[in-house]
């Protein structure tokens, strides 16, 4: 029973927790474009800070993921 | 709970192929010996069990290929370099440019070494994983752990061989900070710095991990269709045909991905010690 509940957590701890992180990073990736739109000129500074915003969101999911093998492990 | 799935031709034989298919796929992406069966429990610290395994072998052919690749390139170093010259005067370029001296501004450049360091190994690694037969070395905890523990310590030496060790603690907590809140806020900063390893190899092992699940998934729904020909098989295999195409894609871009994010991550890290005081 543990172990089935278990992993079904994994499984919820990933999904739900990629959720954030996509909002994230959509909003991120949209706010550059319309940053880099308005001030073309900016774009190689946007896109850097863009990425380490990225890199920032991602962790996030991240976390989840490990989350997910650690209760994929509970007995 | 459960046993774990069954691995064909391991131990016992799984009950459905799809089943069976995906539990030799994890067991051929997981750390095996070159020589024998499979690493017993407590070998990772045990030094007297060293052995090479499939994903260090594949490592090690990396880093000869990062060799070979920057001794080739600079063996007729001219001024207007050309063939494989021009493309390792193109990559440093854009390491030493774009991440080291974009983030920490002129000062960066003394940081190029272990950046460079960083990034082309990452990278080697990764592309090297698209290579069918190859493993990438960065696909395992292992090795990214290792470098996100070896970033951690080098981005905490330059802050504390700048600021002083005191300075560099002090500068956990912004100033201007409500004296109430300043443990709470310190706390909070050890903590992030402690996660930033763990991130940065987690980062990397999933994403090259993860991304080689999902290439062989799609290369498992191919052969099974072929294998087992049904209607439903009609559908799956195109689908599966022109995922396995687009995914691959993807994973190339993902690899020079991860090595610039990885990166650009140190830099980051290293520009945030540098100037621990003035925040």
């Amino acid at each position: 029973m543990i172990g089935s509940l278990s992993v079904l957590g994994a499984g919820l701890a990933f999904g739900l927790g990629a959720i954030g992180p996509g909002i994230g990073i959509g909003l991120i990736g949209g706010k550059t474009i319309e940053a880099m739109a308005r001030q073309p000129e900016m774009a190689g500074r946007l896109q850097t800070t863009m990425f380490i915003a990225l890199g920032m969101a991602e962790a996030i999911a991240l976390l989840g993921f490990v989350l997910a093998f650690v209760l994929y492990g509970v007995k | 709970m459960t046993a774990p799935v069954p691995v064909a031709g391991v131990e016992g034989a799984a009950a459905d192929p799809l089943t069976a298919a995906i539990g030799k796929l994890t067991h051929e992406l997981s750390v095996l010996p070159l020589q024998g069966e499979k690493l017993a429990a407590g070998d990772s610290f045990n030094l007297a069990a060293f052995t090479l395994t499939n994903y260090t072998f594949w490592l090690i052919l990396a880093v000869l290929l990062v060799a070979v690749f920057f001794i080739l390139g600079a063996r007729r170093a001219s001024l207007v370099p050309k063939g494989i010259g021009n493309l390792a005067e193109a990559g440093v370029e854009f390491v030493r440019n774009s991440i080291c001296i974009d983030v920490m501004g002129p000062e960066g450049a003394k940081y190029f070494p272990f950046i460079g360091t960083i990034f082309f190994f990452v990278l080697f690694n990764n592309l090297l994983g698209n290579v069918p037969p190859a493993l990438p070395g960065t696909g395992t905890v292992g090795t990214t752990f290792t470098w996100g523990i070896i970033v951690f310590l080098v981005y905490n030496a330059i802050g504390i061989k700048k600021n002083g060790a005191l300075g560099y603690l002090k500068s956990f907590i912004p100033s201007g900070t409500p004296g109430w809140l300043k443990p709470f806020m310190f706390l909070l900063e050890i903590i992030s710095h402690t996660l930033r390893p763990v991130t940065l190899g987690v980062r990397l092992f999933a994403n090259m991990y993860a991304g080689h699940i999902m290439l062989g998934v799609f290369a498992i729904f191919c052969a099974l269709t072929l294998e087992h020909f049904t209607a439903v098989g009609l559908i799956v295999l195109p689908l599966s045909f022109v995922m396995q195409v687009v995914l691959r894609a993807f994973e190339l871009f993902v690899a020079v991905l991860q090595a610039y994010i990885f990166s650009i991550l140190t830099a980051v890290y290293i520009n945030g010690a540098l100037h621990a005081s003035e925040h």
